[in-house]
This record gives structure tokens, C-alpha cells and sequence, in this order.
């Protein structure tokens, strides 16, 4: 019934990132940013793989590498280039292996970021995670009638001295704390499941965003919970059992939207 | 204080102004007014500068040259075009109404008060009971009132409105109008822009034509008329679609 103990901080992180995801995934998909979270899990990979290199910290180089592409991302809309969003994503793939090249155990370490299937988190990486993942996936959720706005009448939004560009960054750098924390303690493959799939399952039934979000969030908290007994019964990696479980509740949520109509 | 001074104070006065973008100047206002409870139609072919001159208007757009006056702290209102709404976002009918008044906090709430203005405001544009409708399933008709109610909730002085009536059919269009005409009776000013002479005729008292410019890259100018009788202004734009007639 109750997980082995020494699982604890590993399925904490999960539920918290699961949470974070939940709330930040609804309004990526809503706001059609689903490019941009999947760029920034390969940029904090560039950051992993300098920390790895050179024997620093895990988190600050990945911060600031993710702070520069997002600056950049923001440049590069505002001056409305849309070629450096895919640039940004092959460059993480490539530039993160590139720092790396050579050096056998990295290398092994990288594939595992990538692919999460040997993760291992420890109570602070637990700790670390959830304060800043949480925080940012509160204050989402209670702008929520802002991000509203904005989508529906911007000139609305400017009408009452509301910059949308500046908005938009605060936007990316709530994202940009959910996927760096994310990745960096449980890699690319956990942080896109629960991003993408929990919200993607609840939007076809949703009515209200609040109600959304919650939903998002307990589809979320499900497919960690069945991807993580799953994966010690069958003994199949973590990350990929919750991806897979995730993907499960989608097809079968918009098949019966579908008959539903 | 006297009323009649009050009436003809405007809300808003451009003079002598060069509205445009960068340095390239788009419209030419010699001298352009919208008062309290009075309409400005804005008519004008596509490239006219018909939405440069309501940013303008509005706020958002600084003039290259010339002066724009606004009474102390006017509350100005904006009901977005029906086409520009995303409808895969999930919203209901009230969370529709409550987006002018979610712009006038910081976090975007709509406290209690306001949420009951919105409401006799949904009650008076009777759509009240579409408040907790999806907002996507309701009709573009409904959808306008309801975007509307929620604009008129925040009791603004000037509102401006940018072809509200596209793709609503007649019975839809004529029950805004009317809307619209009572809450001018009532004191509100309007701007409208629009490309149907009918609704310029049943709503505006002024006219502003902006003539595309002859030669390209000049800016267009502005030709402002007062119909003696509302149907004139159906004349003025009739005879801007058909210039034979």
C-alpha cells in the first residue's frame, strides 16, 4: 500500500512538479507556447552539461542559461523574428552533447536527463524543487482572468495601462521556473509528460478555466501515482510509465469527448 | 453648474494632429471632438487609417504633431471585435463580462461590487441567464451583449466601438444598436467605426469620412460632417460604397 521510504522525495518532487505542471501546462496550451516549453528543457540541458564539464553547481548555470534564452525569446518577438524559437530548441540538443563530447560518464549522465530513466532524487533536491515550482504555479493560477485578457483583447488590456509584453515575460519566466526546476531534478521526459498531457486530457471537457486547472492538477497527481506502481511493478522506468499512463487518459478523455460531441 | 455647459464640454479634442507610426505620418485631424452623449461615426475604405485614428483616440497612440485633449481622468471603454475572440479558451458568459473589469486591477480579480454591476448590467442587456453558458456555444448576437454588458459595467464616459455588429445578422445588430442608442440618451459618448451605412445612419450625429490618400505614402485626411437628419449619414457612406449613385 504505502512505497518503500526511500521513494518518498522522489514521488514528493513528482507530485509537486506534477501540481506546477498542471496549472503552467493549461496555459501553454492555451496560449499555443507548446514550442517554447519544449525548447527550454534542452536549454537547461546546456546548462546541466557546463555544470558536468567544469565541476560547478547543478542549478546555476542551467538558471542562467535558461534567463538568456529567455531574454532572447522575448528580443526575438518583440522584434517579430519566429525562426529563433526552433533555433533555440536544435541548439540545446546539440550544444548540451557538444559541451560534453568525449567524456564518457557525462555523456551517460546526459542521456539520463534526457531520458529520466535513472533518477534518483534526494530529500533537498525534493525541497529545492517544490518552493519554487509551487510559487510559480500559484501565482499563474491566480492571474488567471489577466492571462484571460490578454489572449482575448489586448487592446482592452492596454486601455487600462497594461503592458502585454511585459506580461508575456512574466509569463515565460513562471514557465521558464517550472521546466528548469523540473528538468534538473527529474528530467526532460517527466517535466514534458506532466506539462503537456495532464492539461491536454482536461481541455476538452472544460468549461471554466479555475475548473481546468484543478483538473489538470488531479490528472496530473494520477498519472504519478499510476506511473510510479507501474513502474515498480513492471519494473519500466519512472518517468516514461507516467508518460505513458498520461498518454493512455488523453486518448481515451478526447475519444470520449468525441462521442460525447 | 450648468448642464447645457456640461454637454458641450468634450470628452475629447484632437487639433492639428498627425497621427502615424514611426515617421510615417497615416492620418491628418485638423480639428476632431466627441462629446457626452453623441455618436462619431468613422467611416473610411480599408488603409484609411481608421483604427490608427481610434488608438489615437484611445490613448494608445501619441500624436507625431498637434495636441489631443481628454477631460481629467476619462474613463474610456472598448468592446472588441466578435472575430477577435480565441474561443478554445474556456470561459462562461459572466467571465466574458468580467474581462473590461478584470483590466482594472493589477491581479485581474473582479471584486464583489463589481461582480453585481456586471450582472444588472447582463439583466439589462438581457442575457442574464447566459451566465453560466459556455461562452463559445452562444450566439455572436449574445456573445456581443455579453461582452458588452461587461464594457458598460465599468461605466465609462467614451466607448469606443470597432465594427461591432460584424457577422451579427439583423435582428442581432438592430437590438445592440438600440442598446447602444439608449446608453447615449443617457449621456455616453461613442465612437464607432463601421463599414454599414445602416448602422452609421441609426447611431451616429457625426460623421468622419477618411479619404484613402491620392498619391501613396501621403497620410489621409479627414472630412468631418453633422447629418441634419440621421439618414444622411446613410448617404454619406451609400455614396462613398457606390460613388455612380
Amino acid at each position: 500500500m504505502f512505497p518503500d521510504p526511500f521513494y518518498y522525495p522522489l514521488l514528493f518532487t513528482a507530485a509537486a512538479l506534477a501540481i506546477a505542471a498542471g496549472v503552467l501546462g493549461t496555459f501553454v496550451l492555451l496560449r499555443r507556447e507548446a514550442l517554447v516549453a519544449l525548447a527550454v528543457p534542452q536549454i537547461v540541458a546546456i546548462g546541466a552539461a557546463l555544470s558536468l564539464r567544469f565541476a560547478w553547481p547543478k542549478l546555476p548555470p542551467a538558471l542562467v542559461a535558461v534567463a538568456v534564452a529567455l531574454a532572447l525569446l522575448a528580443w526575438a518577438r518583440h522584434r517579430g523574428l519566429t525562426g529563433l524559437l526552433p533555433g533555440l530548441y536544435v541548439a540545446g540538443v546539440s550544444i548540451s552533447f557538444l559541451v560534453i563530447a568525449n567524456s564518457g560518464a557525462h555523456v551517460a549522465e546526459m542521456q539520463n536527463l534526457f531520458t529520466g530513466i535513472d533518477v534518483a532524487v534526494t530529500a533537498q533536491d525534493a525541497t529545492a524543487l517544490a518552493g519554487p515550482a509551487l510559487g510559480a504555479a500559484m501565482l499563474a493560477a491566480l492571474l488567471w482572468r489577466k492571462w484571460l485578457l490578454l489572449a482575448q483583447s489586448p487592446t482592452m488590456a492596454r486601455l487600462s495601462r497594461i503592458h502585454p509584453i511585459a506580461w508575456e515575460i512574466g509569463f515565460l519566466a513562471l514557465l521558464g521556473t517550472v521546466l528548469l526546476m523540473g528538468t534538473n531534478t527529474l528530467g526532460v521526459v517527466m517535466v514534458l509528460a506532466l506539462l503537456f498531457l495532464p492539461a491536454a486530457t482536461a481541455l476538452p471537457w472544460a468549461r471554466r478555466i479555475p475548473m481546468t486547472l484543478a483538473c489538470a492538477v488531479v490528472i496530473g497527481l494520477l498519472d504519478v501515482y499510476a506511473g510510479f506502481e507501474i513502474s515498480n511493478g513492471m519494473d519500466w522506468p519512472f518517468s516514461q510509465s507516467v508518460g505513458g499512463v498520461g498518454f493512455c487518459l488523453l486518448l481515451v478523455s478526447h475519444l470520449a469527448a468525441a462521442i460525447r460531441g | 453648474m450648468n448642464d447645457d455647459d456640461d454637454d458641450d464640454t468634450p470628452l475629447l479634442e484632437l487639433a492639428d494632429c498627425t497621427l502615424g507610426y514611426a515617421r510615417r505620418a497615416v492620418v491628418c485631424v485638423d480639428r476632431l471632438a466627441v462629446h457626452p452623449a453623441r455618436c462619431l461615426g468613422v467611416f473610411g475604405p480599408n488603409g484609411s487609417g481608421k483604427t490608427t485614428l481610434l488608438r489615437a483616440i484611445a490613448g494608445l497612440l501619441k500624436p507625431m504633431t498637434g495636441e489631443i485633449r481628454r477631460v481629467p481622468r476619462l474613463r474610456v471603454g472598448y468592446l472588441p471585435q466578435l472575430r477577435t475572440i480565441d474561443p478554445t479558451w474556456p470561459m462562461s458568459g459572466l467571465d466574458a463580462a468580467s474581462l473590461a473589469a478584470s483590466s482594472r486591477s493589477l491581479p485581474g480579480w473582479v471584486g464583489r461590487g463589481r461582480r453585481r454591476a456586471i450582472r444588472r448590467r447582463m439583466e439589462q442587456l438581457a442575457v442574464r441567464d447566459l451566465a453560466h453558458r459556455p461562452f463559445r456555444t452562444l450566439s455572436g448576437g449574445q456573445q456581443q451583449r455579453i461582452l458588452l454588458a461587461g464594457v458598460l459595467a465599468i461605466d465609462p464616459q467614451l466607448l469606443l466601438l470597432d465594427e461591432p455588429t460584424d457577422g451579427l445578422d439583423l435582428r442581432s445588430r438592430d437590438l445592440l444598436v438600440e442598446t447602444l442608442r439608449q446608453e447615449k440618451q443617457a449621456g455616453l459618448g461613442i465612437v464607432l467605426i463601421t463599414h454599414d451605412p445602416e448602422e452609421l445612419a441609426m447611431l451616429a450625429d457625426d460623421v468622419v469620412h477618411l479619404h484613402v490618400p491620392d498619391a501613396p505614402g501621403e497620410p489621409s485626411h479627414l472630412d468631418l460632417r453633422t447629418p441634419a437628419r440621421a439618414n444622411a449619414a446613410t448617404r454619406i457612406a451609400t455614396s462613398e460604397l457606390n460613388p455612380r449613385n
